[in-house]
């Protein structure tokens, strides 16, 4: 049975060894990609108890190498600032303590992830793709009471997944379009959330690296 | 390596440019009324109908690094203790000149400290309430209970302090002045006299508990 197992075991390492192999042939062909574009992040889950609004100020950008022609692995990074204004109310806190202000949460988020990306066709005029990630998440949260703030920040864990389309500007050169959408999961428990989740929608222009 | 050293050169610089520069600033987006705290704080055990009387400093309490500078009275002073004493008979206290025995003192401080860090109402009163306010209400050689009070916030500037305290029960207590209530309000402006109403009004309408009758 243990035989049999590590047969299995290595048979499964050779056929993984012959892609890595084949797939380097591959590689020759091609060159890193580079990314950069616009994004909108939409907060969601415990996350809309502190910003339930839409946040406008975000990027990405990231590297990717082509391990074939449809499976790429890559460092993908963004950021997002995430700010929302509440109208003065009473807070009770502990020990009879009352506190009236107007609360602000600013939030910012770093994402930096590994990220892997399969389109599902080799050729197309759109070429529809899904992708994951995980890294860490650098989080920067601010909250306000008045003008007096408590500052928290922590690098947590972060994972994504993430679809859309690829459109090719040009056949030769690898200059695209990626238009899709993610859903980040951000653990985050401080400041009484317990996750910075969010959507997020993101167009960018991909080109090769020479 | 070559490959991937200047994009990831490239990633590093946008990820500074935009987490520099794409950031709300929450302090640029506040008004001066915007600003302000109301923080008030009550002795747990403070049953506010077992007063009737009250008195009220005529001035207010300057104090800058915990030090006790002198008393000051210009329009915001008046303006803020007029409208706290209004307040207080509003809610069924009489107000009695100070040597009158009043169940209850009020006093307006003005407090600054340029050191940062949580605001604690006993190091105030340590450094502070020890050797001057028992005078000032009649007390000589009265101590103070030292308050718990601890704010969970940081301070920078000044700010007003409004503070009750129990003379009634000045000698059961063993001879000390009991704060019963204690009212912070900071932020920008504070000592603009067109703000010294909306301030007192502030503080005791989130402290709906004083009352002289039910």
């Amino acid at each position: 049975m243990k035989k049999e197992k590590l047969t299995s075991c290595l048979s499964m390492l050779a056929m993984a060894s012959a892609l890595i192999f084949f797939s380097s042939d591959a590689q020759a062909q091609h060159s890193a990609e580079f990314n950069a574009g616009y994004m909108v992040n939409i907060p969601a889950g415990a996350f809309r108890d502190q910003v339930n609004q839409a946040a406008f100020r975000g990027f990405t950008a990231g590297v990717a190498y082509p391990v074939n022609e449809q499976l790429s692995i890559g460092l993908q990074l963004a950021h997002n600032d995430y700010y929302q204004k509440y109208p003065r109310q009473q807070y009770t806190l502990d020990q009879g303590t009352t506190v009236s202000a107007v609360l602000t949460n600013s939030i910012q988020q770093l994402p930096v992830m590994a990220a892997l990306t399969y389109s599902l066709y080799k050729k197309g005029v759109v070429l529809p793709y899904i992708g994951a990630g995980a890294g860490v998440n650098f989080i920067s949260f601010d909250q306000y009471l008045g003008e007096f703030d408590n500052p928290q920040s922590a690098i947590k864990p972060v994972f994504q997944t993430d679809a859309g389309v690829l459109i090719p500007l040009s056949k030769y050169a690898g200059t695209a379009i990626r238009v899709g959408g993610s859903y980040q999961w951000a653990p985050f428990h401080q400041l009484g959330t317990a996750s910075l989740n969010s959507w997020g929608l993101m167009a960018s222009f991909r080109f090769r690296l020479r | 390596m070559n490959t991937f050293s200047k994009p990831l050169a490239c990633i590093a610089l946008c990820a500074g440019i935009f987490a520099a520069g794409c950031k709300k600033e929450p302090l640029n987006n506040l008004s001066n009324e915007e600003t302000r705290i109301y923080v008030t704080q009550v002795d747990s055990s403070a049953r506010f109908q077992g007063y009737k009387t009250f008195s009220i400093a005529d001035s207010a309490d300057i104090i800058e690094d915990n030090q006790f500078l002198g008393r000051q009275l210009g329009p915001y002073e008046s303006g803020l203790i007029a409208q706290l004493s209004q307040s207080l008979q509003q809610r069924g206290y009489t107000l009695v000149p100070k040597a009158s025995n009043p169940d209850l003192a009020v006093n307006v401080s003005e407090v600054s400290n340029t050191s940062t860090g949580l605001f604690s109402y006993s190091d105030y009163w340590d450094n502070y309430g020890l050797y001057y306010d028992p005078y000032y209400w009649g007390y000589p050689g009265y101590g103070y209970y030292p308050p718990t009070f601890i704010g969970s916030y940081s301070i920078e500037s000044g700010g007003l302090e409004v503070d009750i305290l129990d003379l009634k029960n000045a000698a059961a207590n063993g001879n000390k002045l009991k704060l019963l209530w204690s009212g912070l309000v900071r932020g920008e402006d504070i000592f603009n006299p067109a703000n010294a109403p909306a301030e007192a009004k502030a503080l005791l309408e989130q402290s709906s508990y004083i009352k002289a009758t039910n």
